[in-house]
């Protein structure tokens, strides 16, 4: 099942009278499993929040079409299995931090003595209990994501949008948050994430597009994407001498007995692995070479920017 | 009808977090206050001298009626500025970014949001009335034993004249996504605009010679909500328990806060966040 479904998705912003337009998303396509963390990075200004709105119904497309849970993204009925954390959400000031969760639980349909059992046991996951009878105003930017996350999920949804959920969260906020998203997709839930935070990103996803000025660059699980083309590392267990073996290719010396090396095909690589081999030399380990996801995405977008 | 009643609740309940009502519901129990002593301190055998005992309860109904109006009509349209400039917020509070991204996340339809909004609103100036209004009755009422029941209908007329020009500030909202738009063109036809058109048309029409003048005030009094009608005659009428004479001024404002809202709802459709 398809959790998210987009098709030729376009969103053109127009400046009042028409003067400016701004390509947001552009022929935009992109389908996500359900049951995934899906993570979707870019810089500011890719196109990232406008996505989340148009498949929410909160902006309307120019052209194209999305789906959510295999619906139209315009039914609002179904955003009954939707959860949703905004980037800068607001909340009524003047409610408290369990009013805030009622407030939205009810207007996702859910009610009664379920909602009550609901709040208590959301607001002691994200750690809130003790702040339930404090008003929103009082709460801090890391207490406001928290409970952002808990709105999130009063109505169980099967689809949750995070956006930059963690921000102005502190270390330790965020490994709890990370450890609640895997715990929704331990429970079947799919999670589509959009943050700046590469790093988290990496732990938690499962797949990843990369986003810039409206267009999808990249997607691919994080070992898909991270991974260097042709590249290995090779240990072995002495220093190679061999002048024949580094003249053959891009070798390069990472520590004592550790190599990376560029080929331009495995016949290439197995040449190479013949020549140490022939040179008495023994091989530890060869290994596909990885990127970061971070060096990874600004190697990408520096491509994408020339 | 389950989620107009949830953003109505809700609307009510951020009325009453703001101060502003809070001070309404104040200015009317002193209101209520200062009536009580007033009439406390008057002298039946004062009021009704000269007069034939017989007819002496006729004539403290009367006086009664006139007591209430007198007090009641400013104090009314004292309200409605009031109500205008408190609920003038809701809408440009709801479009807030961050706050109408969740609201439209949620399995709510965009008409139910903003009529909820504007049953909120209503309400909130409803319960106000009906505390003001009623209050002032009530202490008449024992005071002089005459319970002129038809003094309560101008909670209904107060409350659909401010739900007129609420409709107003929630078009103007809708577009804007600001407050201060919708006030001052509601406070433009409470005040001036209105009370114009009205006195063109009545009192200053024999002195109009020019037909297209005429025309042109035609026009405009008949699309712009009647709200000097219906806080003065219309009022008054219904007070002293004359019924509606003249459903005109009802019936075209009815129609003008119908189409505001929606062409609000239309828009509201319509609009990215």
């Amino acid at each position: 099942m398809k959790a998210v479904e987009t098709k030729g998705l376009t969103k053109i912003y127009s400046s009042s009278f028409g003067r400016k337009k701004v390509q947001a998303l552009s022929d935009f396509n992109l389908d996500v499993e359900a049951g995934l963390i899906f993570g979707l990075l870019g810089p500011n200004g890719a196109g990232k929040t406008t996505l989340i709105k148009l498949l929410l119904g909160i902006t309307f497309p120019t052209t194209g079409s999305a789906k959510i849970l295999e619906t139209d993204a315009s039914d609002y009925k179904i955003k009954s299995k939707i959860g949703y954390l905004p980037e800068n959400h607001k909340y009524p000031p003047y409610l408290k931090g369990e009013e805030v969760l009622k407030y939205f639980g009810k207007l996702s349909g859910v009610k009664g003595e379920y909602l009550d059992r609901k709040i208590d046991e959301l607001l002691s996951i994200v750690k809130l209990s003790q702040w339930k009878k404090t008003k929103v105003k009082n709460y801090s930017k890391g207490m406001m994501q928290r409970l952002g996350l808990a709105q999130a999920m009063i109505n169980d949804p099967d689809l949750i949008f995070l956006d930059e959920p963690t921000d102005g969260v502190d270390p330790v906020g965020r490994k709890e948050i990370r450890d609640i998203l895997l715990e929704l997709k331990n429970k079947g839930k799919t999670i589509f994430l959009n943050s700046h935070l590469l790093s988290e990103v990496e732990l938690i996803t499962d797949r990843v597009g990369i986003l810039n000025k409206g267009k999808m660059l990249r997607e691919g699980t994080v070992n898909e994407l991270t991974l260097k083309k042709e590249e290995y590392k090779i240990v072995v267990e002495n220093n190679l001498s061999s002048e024949s073996v580094f003249n053959s290719s891009a070798f390069t010396k990472i520590s004592d007995g550790s190599y990376s090396v560029k080929v331009t095909d495995l016949k290439e690589l197995n040449k190479i692995i013949d020549q140490i081999r022939i040179s008495g030399n023994l091989i530890k380990e060869i290994l596909p070479m990885k990127s970061t996801l971070e060096e990874m995405f600004i190697s990408l977008i520096n491509e994408a920017e020339k | 009808m389950h989620n107009i009643w949830i953003t109505t609740l809700y609307t009510i309940r951020e009325a009453l977090a703001r101060k502003v009502f809070i001070f309404f519901l104040g200015l009317s129990a002193l209101a209520i206050i200062l009536t009580a002593v007033v009439v406390n301190v008057l002298n039946d055998a004062a009021l009704v001298s000269g007069v034939n005992p017989e007819y002496n309860s006729m004539i403290l109904e009367e006086i009664a009626a006139s007591i209430q109006l007198i007090i009641i009509t400013p104090l009314a349209n004292l309200c409605l500025l009031l109500a205008i400039f408190s609920t003038a917020s809701f809408i440009p509070n709801m479009l807030e970014k961050g706050n109408i991204d969740l609201l439209l996340s949620k399995p709510v339809s965009r008409p139910q949001l903003l009529f909820g909004k504007f049953l909120g609103g209503f309400l909130v100036v409803l319960l106000n009335l009906t505390f003001l209004v009623a209050g002032v009755w009530l202490v008449i009422a024992v005071r002089f034993g005459a319970f002129n029941f038809p003094f309560l209908t101008i909670i209904l007329s107060v409350s659909f004249t401010f739900a007129v020009l609420y409709s107003i500030m929630i078009l103007l909202g809708v577009v804007t996504q600001g407050s201060m738009a919708g006030m001052m063109v509601a406070y433009f036809i409470f005040l001036i605009l209105s009370p114009l058109l009205s006195a063109g048309r009545n009192q200053l029409g024999e002195f109009i010679t020019s037909d297209i003048l005429k025309g042109i005030i035609d026009f405009f009094y008949y699309i712009i909500p009647k709200t000097a009608e219906l806080m003065g005659n219309i009022t008054i009428d219904l007070a002293l328990g004359k019924g509606i004479n003249n459903w005109q001024p009802v019936l075209t404002s009815f129609a003008f806060m119908a189409a505001a809202i929606t062409y609000a709802v239309y828009i509201f459709n319509k609009k990215d966040f």
